[in-house]
């Protein structure tokens, strides 16, 4: 209760005067009290949580937010520049609300669904909600509280969805302070295969609050390629819980990178439930400015003969905040596990800062864990020789940067999606890097 | 092409150099021998425009500009080539990228365009094979994973595109066995012309016998204590450094 008055905006009460999404459903109803009670017990995380206590919600309790959206216009060209992927399925959000008009979800291959959360609700009764947990996360609660909107994707068994998915997340800085509350659950059936990329923009830098849940069910030897891009306004706060449940044989890839936010929380999270199941778990963050990035991964292996590659890495500068915690829990069953963890940092100034803490929980006694976690600054010896080959000092340290953040990308399959992130990654780099 | 006068260079205020002067005309070879400790590397160093080193006293001219107020990018777009003695691993950055752009860094100086992508690969190709490289070789990480040998060869075909006035090859012979020696001893020759000068820094004599020098100088405690032609690199391969010093050159015995 204490947590929750200090809130600036009265977030369990908008609960009440909305119309939200799936009222009228008695499971959705039941989560919804469930997590409000939740809400109401233990607000926002708090400092003193040893998740939370490199990253500091102050700022965010203090602010005002709007839940209603003013009707915003953004023109089809307009979308169409913001996308990542010219040759997709696409669905769009417009600060908060599914865009029909924006979307090209027509023609659908067999096998495959894709709806807004509100008419995809009937898709995924059994599933929304068991990928996360509300007690531990009040984000996580207030998200089932408030879900407004979101995706829905589902792939039946045996099925290969020939064409990427972008969600594509738009906020036009229309109205003022608007906070969105977005949930999306991506079901894959045995052994159907999708690649999925979520991308988060905004057109102005107007102050604003993400929080969205995405929640990830992989089937037997279902492969999941998953993508997170997140460039929103430097005003923006961005939360975000991406949680998955694998079944034995399955793949998820996911990359998530980080950009835009003046602050970004990522809870990255998977459970390898059934043997053979893999996760690749990536991501970037490049912070600058004053702005805050934080990922807390967790891998759990629970099954024997299942296997985990993780490699984060962070380029930070001025005054930015890199944070990294990385969990990789091996249960007591899971012999055999093959576990790597990496962070690698780069500071590109003397005023920013990293917390990197890899976590290793063993609780098997048959398994292979490695892990490595480093902060460095840029090589002098390279600076020297790229100067040396005539490049200028700014275009050989933008070159460096791009080098060493490019690992990350190189791990992305898909040709169109890696290109067009590089392309992403080297815009944000001074005088375009490579 | 290049004149040193009375060059002194420090690091953490230790004395390096100790008085170089030097004089290399357009066409020439030179081979500076020493031994380890010398200053060698330093004053491959201190051309090239690596930061860390104070330069105390004397002057530097380079066709006709003071070499030492320019930044090393800065020596590189009118000319100066340095390879280098461990030539650096830079995963993320692909050769052919490298080349590109220390090629088109060098045209924008001379003021021409980029080249475009036909014309930069005919030219990268006909390199290639100057130092028997596979193709393969450009789009690999630069030097990531290469072989000492291969290194040393991807630095003269940086030379060899570069087209450099003035060539510093800072012991190239280092880590070569005979085979490699001479694939990159016939790359440097091929590249030898009336317009070009090399300055070869090296410990060894045996590199000579590939590369033969114009002049070779003798590089002791930071000074040139004794110069002469090849027949100099021979008498130090017999005789060990040692006797140079006392020599009635050399002010350092």
């Amino acid at each position: 209760m204490k947590q929750l008055t200090e809130l600036a905006t009265p977030f369990a009460s908008i609960a009440e005067n909305k119309q939200l999404v799936g009222a009228d459903l008695v499971w959705l109803n039941d989560l919804r009290l469930q997590a409000l009670n939740e809400f109401d017990q233990n607000g926002l995380p708090a400092k003193k949580q040893e998740d939370w206590k490199y990253t500091s919600l102050w700022a965010l309790t203090q602010q005002e937010f709007s839940h209603n959206a003013e009707t915003s216009k953004l023109s089809t060209s307009q979308c169409e520049q913001l996308a990542l992927l010219k040759e997709c399925y696409r669905v769009v959000i417009v600060d908060g609300v599914f865009s029909e008009l924006h979307s090209q979800i027509e023609g659908l291959q067999k096998g495959l669904t894709i709806n807004s959360l509100s008419s995809g609700l009937d898709h995924v009764q059994s599933h929304l909600g068991q990928q996360i947990d509300i007690e531990k996360s009040g984000f996580n609660a207030l998200n089932t509280l408030l879900m407004n909107d979101g995706v829905v994707i589902t792939v039946d068994k045996n099925i290969k969805v020939s064409k990427s998915i972008e969600i594509l997340v738009v906020n036009t800085g229309k109205t003022d302070n608007l906070a969105t509350h977005l949930r999306h659950v991506i079901v894959l059936d045995e052994k159907s295969e999708a690649t999925v990329i979520e991308h988060y923009v905004a057109l102005t830098e107007a102050t604003s609050f993400t929080n969205v849940v995405t929640e990830v069910v992989l089937a037997e030897n279902a492969e999941l390629n998953h993508y997170k891009l997140q460039q929103e306004s430097l005003n923006t706060t961005h939360i975000a819980t991406l949680a998955a449940k694998q079944a034995a044989g399955s793949q998820w890839k996911t990359n998530s990178i980080s950009l835009g936010a003046k602050l970004a929380r990522n809870d990255v999270h998977t459970q390898l439930l059934g043997e053979q199941a893999h996760v690749v778990m990536d991501g970037l963050y490049l912070p600058i400015n004053e702005q805050h990035v934080d990922f807390h991964t967790r891998i759990d292996h629970v099954v024997p003969n299942t296997t985990s590659d993780e490699l984060f890495k962070g380029v930070i500068d001025d005054k930015a905040h890199g944070v990294f915690n990385g969990k990789v829990i091996v249960h007591k069953d899971a012999q055999k596990t093959d576990s790597n963890q990496q962070n690698h940092n780069l500071l590109l100034s003397r005023s920013c800062e990293i917390d990197s803490k890899p976590e290793l929980e063993i609780y098997a006694d048959d398994v292979k864990c490695a892990h490595g976690s480093t902060v460095g600054q840029m090589n002098e010896d390279h600076l020297f020789f790229l100067r040396s080959r005539g490049l200028d000092e700014v275009s050989a340290r933008s070159l460096l940067t791009y080098a060493f953040a490019v690992e990350v990308l190189e791990r992305i399959p898909a040709k169109d999606i890696r290109e067009a992130l590089s392309a992403v990654i080297e815009e944000r780099l001074p005088q375009g890097g490579k | 092409m290049l004149e040193i006068k009375n060059l002194h260079a420090s690091v953490d205020g230790k004395e390096i150099l100790r008085g170089i002067n030097l004089t290399v005309n357009a066409g020439e070879v030179h081979a500076i021998m020493g031994p380890n400790g010398a200053g060698k590397s330093t004053l491959s160093n201190v051309l090239a425009g690596r930061d860390g080193y104070e330069i105390t006293q004397g002057t530097v001219t380079y066709k006709g500009e003071k070499l030492l107020e320019l930044k090393a990018e800065e020596r590189a777009q009118r000319g100066v080539f340095l390879a280098f003695q461990y030539p650096v691993e830079i995963p993320g950055v692909s050769n052919i990228y490298l080349l590109k752009a220390a090629l088109n860094a060098v045209r924008k100086y001379q003021g021409l365009d980029d080249l475009d992508a036909i014309d930069f690969l005919t030219l990268v190709r006909s390199k290639l094979e100057l130092v028997k490289m596979d193709e393969e070789f450009l789009h690999r990480g630069v030097n990531e994973g290469f072989s000492g040998g291969e290194k040393k060869r991807n630095e003269i075909l940086q030379m060899a595109l570069l087209e450099p006035s003035l060539a510093i090859l800072d012991e190239t012979d280092s880590g070569l066995d005979i085979d490699a020696m001479k694939t990159v001893s016939d790359g440097v020759n091929a590249l030898r012309s009336s317009d070009r000068s090399i300055v070869m820094i090296t410990h060894y004599q045996r590199l000579l016998d590939y590369i033969v020098p114009d002049f070779v100088h003798v590089l002791s405690n930071g000074q040139i204590v004794k110069s002469g032609d090849k027949e100099l690199a021979k008498e130090l391969e017999a005789k060990g450094y040692s006797w140079i010093h006392g020599a009635p050159e050399g002010q350092t015995a």
